[in-house]
């Protein structure tokens, strides 16, 4: 990060903690990175360590009974977490949008496409009725939905789910967001249509100048579409770099896993590694290093001590006692 | 939508046979009406003659189809306690339960929606409790004792409202309040139940994304999917309405409909009781087309083939 520019977005030990009636679970605990104007920054894990409770704190989604309990998420310098309802309202779907996992349940089934999208475009943008419509019919022909005009009148069961995911993306880009958060936007469809709605999501980011947050497993899709990328695990980030050193030089030992995971052209199938063990459940974390039980390389100290987050070479932030080279933060 | 409604219409005439029919069949197994008719001490031949004047005596498919015949001319007798004919009779007292039943969904709207949207939303609170709590209570009271309990209270007790009777506003507010809570009742818990499921969908969440406010979240998005299932079954509940509706104007001397229909079944006034079942039931059958149609414009994912 340059000294000169402030990031769009930074997130300075975000702690989102759900109080289930079996306990507290701390889902997100301790999590910061930042995103700058125009960049793109992917976030994976395995399924349950937090990206998608980190990706709603952000819009302060978080419903019942989970709750941010601590840490800051400075946009554009202001504390969202500071913010009222109301002002949090004009920031939703406005300067920052969301795309989700589900295409086929995102859009409300009983209102038209065109109607969704109007709707976004009329809580943020002084225009009538009119002109929201013709700047929907624009940003369907934009995602690429064939007969836009037709089309603003179809509910959205008529849709595959390809064009449905088109539509949630022509809503969250309809307002012209700073930030776009994806959650997974393309786990849901056909291989072909993924690669269709990525490069779509590239090309109006460009276009727009939008930074994107992309979450997913698929170390694949960061590697193409990502200039930093940030590990979580159980609720923390154990890894961030940007994405050149990050799959040349992986320090963390989950991180390593990960990408061993992979399949890779000139591998054999039976040499594709996996990484044993499950993800320990938010509500009963080990002591010490949360991955030391899956870990090979664990050391005594691992069992006992947390290990903060890094300084390690190559530019890379890592939470494992193996790259202690420079303590940067808890 | 046309050629659904088509359809629908032409599926009623074999739903029509059996309704005539049961009525009907009905009728045929209450027994001889000439002991009613006679006084008591007629001869075994007077009784003989009038059976034969009315072809009681005639095979009973021969008397079905007889009975068919003059219900397409509109004929369904004639009444011998009020000395008219049977399905003017009946016709003539449906404002005034048409007017019962609009009044009491009124109640039931007014009540239901609020409080079942309320009950969601503060899920669990002691608020959503009292409304559930309230809801089953609703549901368990007959009629018949809500309505003397009423009448006791606000009729004899305080005076506020006429005891019985038909004419002005405030006679209607007791049979109304009678007869909707029940509805009301259920359809509470039907909305709490589907708003609760609806407010954890993901077309919520990305309303909410868009940055929509809390109000309009319920009272538009999800509002309008909660009314899916609310009217579906309310439709159902519509024989529960019809029987409510005999017992309610029965309990406030209501001049409707099923006030009529109980004082014919009582006074075995056979003539009147198959106009007014058979009124009935076509009104259940229009309702039920109507909340059909409905619950097809509430979601647009139906088609009509
Ligand atoms: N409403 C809730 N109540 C209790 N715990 C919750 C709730 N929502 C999420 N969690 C917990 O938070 C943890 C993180 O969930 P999250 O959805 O962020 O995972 P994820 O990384 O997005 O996984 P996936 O890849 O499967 O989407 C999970 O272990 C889950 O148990
Ligand atoms: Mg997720």
């Amino acid at each position: 990060m340059s000294e000169a520019e402030t990031p769009l977005l930074e997130v300075r030990n975000l702690q989102t903690h759900f109080f289930t009636e079996l306990g507290v679970v701390p889902s997100v605990n301790g999590v910061s990175f930042s995103v700058k104007k125009g960049e793109t920054i992917g976030i994976v894990g395995e399924s349950g360590c937090g990206k998608s409770v980190t990706s709603l704190s952000l819009l302060q989604l978080i419903s019942d009974p989970g709750k941010i309990v601590g840490g800051e998420i400075l946009f554009n310098g202001e504390d969202l977490t500071r913010l009222s309802n109301k002002q949090m309202r004009k920031i939703r779907g406005n300067k920052i949008s969301m795309i989700f996992q589900e295409p086929l349940t995102s859009l409300n089934p009983v209102f038209t496409i065109g109607s969704q999208i109007s709707e976004a475009i009329r809580l943020h943008q002084n225009v009538n009725k009119e002109e929201a419509k013709e700047k929907a019919i624009v940003m369907l022909k934009k995602v690429g939905i064939p007969r836009a005009e037709k089309h603003y009148y179809s509910f959205p069961h008529l849709l595959s789910g390809g064009m449905r995911q088109r539509v949630m993306i022509a809503i969250a880009l309809s307002c012209n967001p700073q930030l776009l958060i994806a959650d997974e936007p393309t786990t849901a469809l056909d291989v072909t249509i993924q690669a269709q709605i990525l490069l779509l999501m590239k090309q109006l980011s460009t276009e727009y100048q939008t930074s994107i947050i992309i979450i997913t497993h698929d170390l694949g899709l960061v590697a193409e579409m990502a200039d930093r990328v940030v590990v979580m695990y159980a609720g923390q980030i154990v890894e961030q770099n940007n994405v050149y050193e990050l799959f040349k030089n992986p320090k963390h030992p989950y991180t390593k896993g990960l990408l061993n995971s992979i399949p890779k052209i000139h591998q054999l199938k039976d040499q594709l590694e996996s990484i044993e063990g499950n993800v320990p459940i938010p509500s009963q974390l080990p002591a010490g290093c949360k991955f030391h039980p899956r870990c090979a390389a664990a050391l005594e100290k691992c069992r006992f001590q947390d290990p903060p987050l890094f300084q390690a070479k190559q530019g890379a932030e890592v939470r494992c006692w193996l790259h202690q080279e420079e303590v940067i933060g808890v | 939508m046309k050629k659904y409604l088509i359809r629908r219409l032409l599926q009623l005439i074999p739903v029509l046979f059996i309704i005539t029919f049961v009525v009907f069949v009905l009728v045929y197994l209450a027994g001889d009406p000439v002991s009613l008719m006679l006084p008591e001490d007629a001869s075994e031949e007077d009784r003989e003659a009038l059976r034969e004047a009315l072809g009681l005596n005639e095979p009973f498919l021969y008397q079905y189809f007889h009975f068919l015949g003059d219900l397409i001319s509109g004929d369904f007798g004639t009444s011998f306690r009020y000395s008219q004919e049977a399905l003017p009779l009946v016709l003539e007292r449906l404002p005034a339960t048409f007017e019962l039943a609009a009044a009491s969904m009124l109640v039931a709207i007014v009540l239901a929606i609020p409080l079942g949207i309320f009950s969601a939303r503060k899920r669990n609170s002691f608020v959503d409790l009292f409304i559930t709590g309230g809801s089953v209570l609703g549901k368990a009271m007959p009629n018949f004792w809500l309505g003397i309990m009423l009448i006791l209270m606000l009729a004899v007790n305080y005076q506020i409202f006429p005891v019985s009777g038909r004419g002005t506003f405030v006679h209607l507010v007791l049979p109304a309040i009678t007869l909707g809570t029940g509805v009301a009742a259920e359809m509470t818990r039907l909305i709490r139940s589907s708003m609760l499921e609806i407010l954890h969908q993901d077309y919520i969440r990305t309303a909410k994304s868009k940055g929509v406010s809390d109000t309009l979240v319920i009272f538009k998005h999800a509002f309008r999917n909660s009314l899916i299932p609310v009217v579906t079954i309310t439709s159902l509940q519509i024989s529960h309405l019809v029987s409510g509706a005999l017992i309610t104007e029965t309990v406030f001397s209501w001049p409707g409909l099923g006030q009529l229909l109980v004082q014919a079944v009582n006074g075995r006034d056979m003539a009147v009781v198959q106009a007014a079942v058979f009124v009935i039931a076509i009104l259940v059958i229009v309702i039920n087309l109507i909340t059909d149609l409905v619950y097809r414009l509430l979601d647009p994912r139906i088609n009509y083939s």
